[in-house]
């Protein structure tokens, strides 16, 4: 087995110390820096997604695994910038105002970032001022809104028309996801995509940032 | 079958929604005065019974109460339930210094004295408390993301952590049932996010020890879950000892009450966001779905599949029970 193929299995087994001390090797073997991010750590996550699509995994099985990746990122990082790397995309992420369950959203971010999106993650609580700034501040292509409450999906709506006043809806697209919330509901509001779960989600964002070029 | 159990299930017509926090639209309350008030919480229970043909009054389904006893910082809204904004621990390790609260601490004994005054009040119906499940107490006096991952990496601390939440519920559920109480409803949801292995190891063992301390022939047991992955643990589910199972809507129904006791009742899966954002003819057409899919099941019964929003509109509640008379008139 190729070491980037152990480093994917190790993923997906959520073995995050196993998957650092073999990505520092394979670094010291000249594999690039990209190669193990895509062919390794990416294609990792994307099984976990596919696996906890089909009921295969679960919810903590990705948490581990998303955790894993990311701290084989955070070791990828330095050699990523030099080899001129740069994330698919970058995605604005919270759980709206009034609202304060933040597993949904810590799944759909590690998620994102498990297929390379660079997520800024402003937390639960969070108003359509915040986000918007956030979205001017980074550039973020996407925008991701999460709520577990009835009382608080009408804040999503919110937010999308916090974004439309101040004039940046049109340079974002917006997803919308939570118990309460259906593809109805993020028709009705003018949202751009309803996702039911977080690998749902992973593959809908990777989709608009194709779309949007980035 | 107990016999309390049986009287329930006899009447199908009358189901056991979790309906609770839209009594305060009847009071003319906040949601903030009905949870800090036993006197109000009795008063909508009575007026829950007197509208709607129920089978069971249900106190309050609270589920930060148990975590507020413990210490944890809570944020209370007018309109919608409390909820815990920061747990007690930081650290899984830190779960070995956690002193159990004595029961009364915090709301719960606001709760705990509703229970006595609507067992004077409420005659006519079996009285049920509710409490939260172990893990899902521990999720909240920690951090939900964080438990999950400690599973893995730190078993023996959260079984730590699982044991002290444990010992507080039984408390709880002991001191609910010295003052009359006639059941519990047991929400476990988010150990319906775990794997089955994962709650086979980190739910299903506390919860029995509560079920077993408390159980008695004069006493109802409830197990409420409604996480997605309930299906696949269904098996375990099934071993609890509970009375009544009752399950959300991010399952069908038909596709658990196969594998749980035939003794037992199941109900549940009438999604509960129809009764504040849909119509009427929503709910109806809902709960006609679940009546299809499961009616051919003998233990099956109706129910909401998790509580009813505060905010729900009370013309989708009367249409619910509408619904339910109409089906087995």
């Amino acid at each position: 087995m190729s070491v980037l193929s152990e480093i994917s299995e190790f993923v997906q087994m959520g073995k995050a110390k196993n998957v650092k001390e073999l990505v520092k090797q394979a670094l010291e073997s000249g594999i690039s820096a990209k190669n193990i991010l895509n062919d390794a750590l990416i294609s990792g996550m994307l099984v976990i997604g596919e696996k906890f699509k089909n009921n295969q995994v679960y919810i903590p099985d990705v948490l581990i695994s998303a955790r894993a990746m990311n701290q084989a990122v955070a070791i990828l990082k330095p050699y990523l910038t030099q080899e001129g790397v740069e994330p698919v995309g970058k995605a604005v992420i919270c759980t709206v105002k009034g609202d304060l369950h933040d597993i949904g959203k810590n799944l759909v971010k590690m998620m994102l970032e498990g297929v390379g999106i660079e997520c800024i993650d402003l937390g639960v609580d969070i108003s359509g001022e915040q986000v918007a700034r956030a979205v001017k501040e980074s550039d973020a292509k996407l925008v991701c809104l999460s709520s577990l409450l009835t009382t608080t999906m009408s804040y999503q709506k919110e937010i999308i028309d916090t974004l439309t006043c101040a004039g940046i809806r049109d340079s974002v697209k917006v997803m919308v996801g939570g118990a309460p919330v259906t593809k109805e509901y993020a028709d009705e509001i003018g949202a751009d995509a309803y996702t039911k779960d977080a690998a749902e989600a992973s593959e809908v964002a990777l989709s608009f940032f194709n779309k949007v070029n980035i | 079958m107990k016999n309390k159990v049986r009287s329930i299930y006899e009447h199908k017509d009358r189901t056991i929604p979790i309906l609770s926090f839209p009594s305060t639209q009847l009071l003319g309350i906040t949601v903030n005065e009905l949870i800090s008030s036993s006197d109000m919480q009795v008063k909508g229970m009575a007026q829950i019974a007197q509208r709607c043909n129920i089978g069971a009054s249900l106190n309050m389904m609270d589920l930060s109460v148990e975590a507020e006893a413990f210490g944890a910082k809570i944020r209370f809204c007018d309109d919608d339930i409390p909820t815990v904004i920061q747990g007690i621990i930081s650290d899984i390790t830190e779960a070995e210094d956690i002193i159990v609260p004595e029961v009364g601490q915090g709301r719960t004994s606001t709760y705990i004295d509703g229970v006595r005054k609507a067992k004077k009040t409420i005659t006519e119906l079996p009285v049920f408390c509710g409490v939260i499940g172990p893990y899902s107490l521990a999720g909240r006096l920690f951090d939900m993301t964080e438990l999950m991952m400690e599973c893995y990496d730190s078993p023996d601390e959260v079984k730590i952590l699982l044991s002290k939440a444990k010992d507080f519920i039984v408390e709880y559920i002991k001191a609910f049932k010295s003052v009359g109480a006639d059941g519990v409803v047991m929400a476990e949801p988010a150990a319906g996010l775990l794997s089955p292995s994962l709650n086979e190891e980190f739910s299903i063992p506390f919860v029995k020890e509560i079920f077993e301390e408390i159980n008695d022939e004069d006493f109802i047991i409830c197990y409420h879950n409604c996480g997605n992955a309930v299906v696949h643990m269904a098996e375990s589910i099934a071993s609890l000892g509970a009375d009544i199972y009752h399950f959300g809507n991010a399952i069908s129904l038909k596709d658990i009450i196969p594998f749980m006791p035939k003794d037992a009742v199941v109900m549940g899966n009438v999604d509960p966001v129809l009764f504040r954002n849909g119509t009427p003819d929503d709910i109806k057409n809902n709960v006609q779905r679940v009546y299809d899919e499961c009616s051919v099941y003998d233990n099956f019964m109706l129910s909401s599949g998790c509580d009813i929003p505060a905010l729900a509109k009370w013309e989708n509640i009367d249409a619910y029970f509408e619904k339910v008379k109409e089906l087995y008139s």
